[in-house]
């Protein structure tokens, strides 16, 4: 599903944040990436969802080989991924509602269908009475969890989650841990980036471990 | 492109609208500015090439007469005159008249005129021929029909008259369009980054509709919309500025320049909404000039 071969990323003339990166995740693995602050783990997943483009090496996502993708197909490739991004990125003058909305709206999907799915979504995520509100008036973790009705509502191929705990006390963790297990449970391939060794304690799912861009 | 998507991008831009409305504000401010100058631009060409034109197309006629004419005659040559459509007569020149003009012009010198025993000019009648009412021949077909009255010694009017204006008129169109085009790069290119303005308020909304899944189409087409309406707004500004100062300063002022009054006309209605779909049309094309930068990513 994900194949990365010897990919290397340099912002800039700084050390490069990932260095001979090869990876490969199968369809319906359950991976943590995991590593210190600035060890890259941001950087792979955007290389994943071609937020950003690799320096060199390759990336194939679901076939398609990101250094060689039209505008409109990565358009639909980034359909069937979804991602929580470490800083949300909800627009802050649309409603919670309309943040969810925003993926079926971009599939085409009809307004019938957009209001029961997204609906479905939110309470599903406990956010039913937030529908309303304005990213900036939600606590961390309200956004965080909006992060994630966005990411998902689209039954996703993959699931990109960037740091989907940080902002969350320890039930809210459990929560959406348990969350992504099901989402996992339903097909989707997920890889989640975290620096939380705790998240990671008594799990028997795959590990990477990156260090200054390097997997170790 | 499907009606429910189209609703659902316009809704998209009236939202945008609402949400930054200050951006927008001054953006239709800039664009009705823009507008405005080049809509009044236009304005001073079509009343110069109305305004040439009529003249042009207005020729003065003499008919000298052989002795000075009685009443009857005068009347029933300005009876025939009336049979011909576009004729105005302006007034009649006596001998006396014709000599009191000349002393007139030659001032210290008319002297000079003492000596003759009898005045040699003759009295003429000065009628004004307008070729929009008749064709170009109708002045020579006077000319001729005139002659044949044993009291006209001879009808002259000036041909060349008409060709200077035509030239003049030539030139200010030739003018009017070098500088009207070079007005209308100048406001495209205003509005232009005037929208860059409003993308780039909105370039984070740009990246995220982009990151998760949207086409380039699906991220332009509010913001064309909102270009389109933008420019909508800014043109019907402009006019309505326009047409306030026509009313309240221009058409006051009564110019007489030679023996005509002349009047200032404003823009004709076929040609204010030109103007408004152009404003329109600039709107638009102003932001998918504008969009190409930012949208990748
Ligand atoms: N857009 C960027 N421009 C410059 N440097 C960046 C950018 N993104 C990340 N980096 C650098 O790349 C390194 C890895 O960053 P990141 O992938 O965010 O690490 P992590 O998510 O593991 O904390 C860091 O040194 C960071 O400063
Ligand atoms: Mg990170």
């Amino acid at each position: 599903m994900i194949q990365l071969f010897h990919v290397y990323k340099a912002f800039g003339s700084r050390n490069p944040a990932l260095i001979d990166v090869s990876l490969t995740v199968r369809k319906g693995e359950f991976a943590f990436i995991t590593g210190p602050s600035g060890a890259g783990k941001t950087t792979l997943l955007k290389i994943i969802s071609r937020a950003e483009k690799t320096s060199s090496g390759q990336a194939l996502v679901n076939g398609r080989n990101l250094n060689r993708i039209n505008e409109r197909e990565l358009a639909f490739l980034r359909r069937r991924i979804g991602v929580v991004f470490q800083d949300f990125k909800l627009l802050p003058r649309r409603n919670v509602f309309e943040n969810v909305a925003l993926a079926l709206e971009i599939a085409g999907f009809p307004l019938s269908v957009v209001r029961k799915k997204v609906h479905q979504t939110l309470r599903y995520l406990g956010l039913a009475n937030k529908e309303d509100c304005y990213p900036p008036q939600l606590s961390g973790g309200e956004q965080q969890r909006v992060a994630v009705a966005r990411a998902i509502i689209n039954n996703p191929l993959i699931l990109l989650a960037d740091e989907p705990t940080g902002n969350l006390d320890p039930d809210l963790t459990m929560e959406i841990m348990a969350l992504l297990r099901e989402i996992h449970i339903r097909g989707t391939t997920v890889v989640v980036a975290t620096h939380s060794q705790e998240l990671l304690r008594d799990t028997r799912r795959r590990i990477v471990t990156l260090n200054k861009g390097r997997i170790i | 492109m499907k009606i429910a998507f189209f609703g659902y991008f316009v809704g998209q831009a009236v939202a945008n609208i609402s949400n930054n409305r200050l951006v927008h504000l001054i953006g239709v401010g800039t664009m009705a500015i823009a507008f405005l100058i080049f809509d009044a631009f236009i304005l001073i060409f079509l009343n110069l090439s109305h305004w040439t034109e009529e003249r042009g197309k207005l020729l003065t006629m003499s008919i000298y007469f052989k002795e000075e004419p009685g009443g009857v005659v005068l009347q029933n040559i300005k009876t025939e005159l009336l049979h011909f459509p576009g004729v105005t007569i302006k007034r009649f020149i006596s001998k006396d008249d014709a000599m009191k003009s000349l002393r007139r012009q030659l001032g210290d010198k008319a002297g000079l005129l003492d000596g003759l025993g009898e005045n040699p000019l003759p009295a003429s009648l000065e009628i004004m021929v307008s070729s929009d009412k008749c064709g170009d021949s109708i002045p020579y077909q006077l000319k001729t029909r005139l002659e044949t009255n044993p009291a006209v010694d001879e009808v002259q009017y000036s041909q060349e008259w008409i060709r200077r204006f035509q030239g003049i008129m030539d030139l200010i169109k030739i003018v009017g369009v070098v500088l009207g085009g070079l007005l209308f790069l100048a406001a495209l290119f205003i509005i232009t980054n005037t929208i860059k303005l409003t993308i780039y308020s909105r370039k984070d909304e740009i990246e995220i509709l982009k990151l998760v899944g949207a086409t380039n189409r699906f991220v332009k087409i509010p913001f064309l919309i909102e270009g389109a309406i933008q420019g909508f707004l800014g043109g019907s500004v402009a006019l309505i500025i326009l047409f306030l100062v026509y009313t309240i300063a221009i058409a006051r002022v009564d110019l007489r320049i030679g023996f005509a009054s002349l009047d200032i006309i404003f823009l004709p209605t076929q040609l204010m909404l030109f103007l408004l779909l152009m404003s329109i049309i600039i709107g638009f094309v102003g932001s998918t000039i504008s969009l190409g930068r930012f949208i990748r990513i």
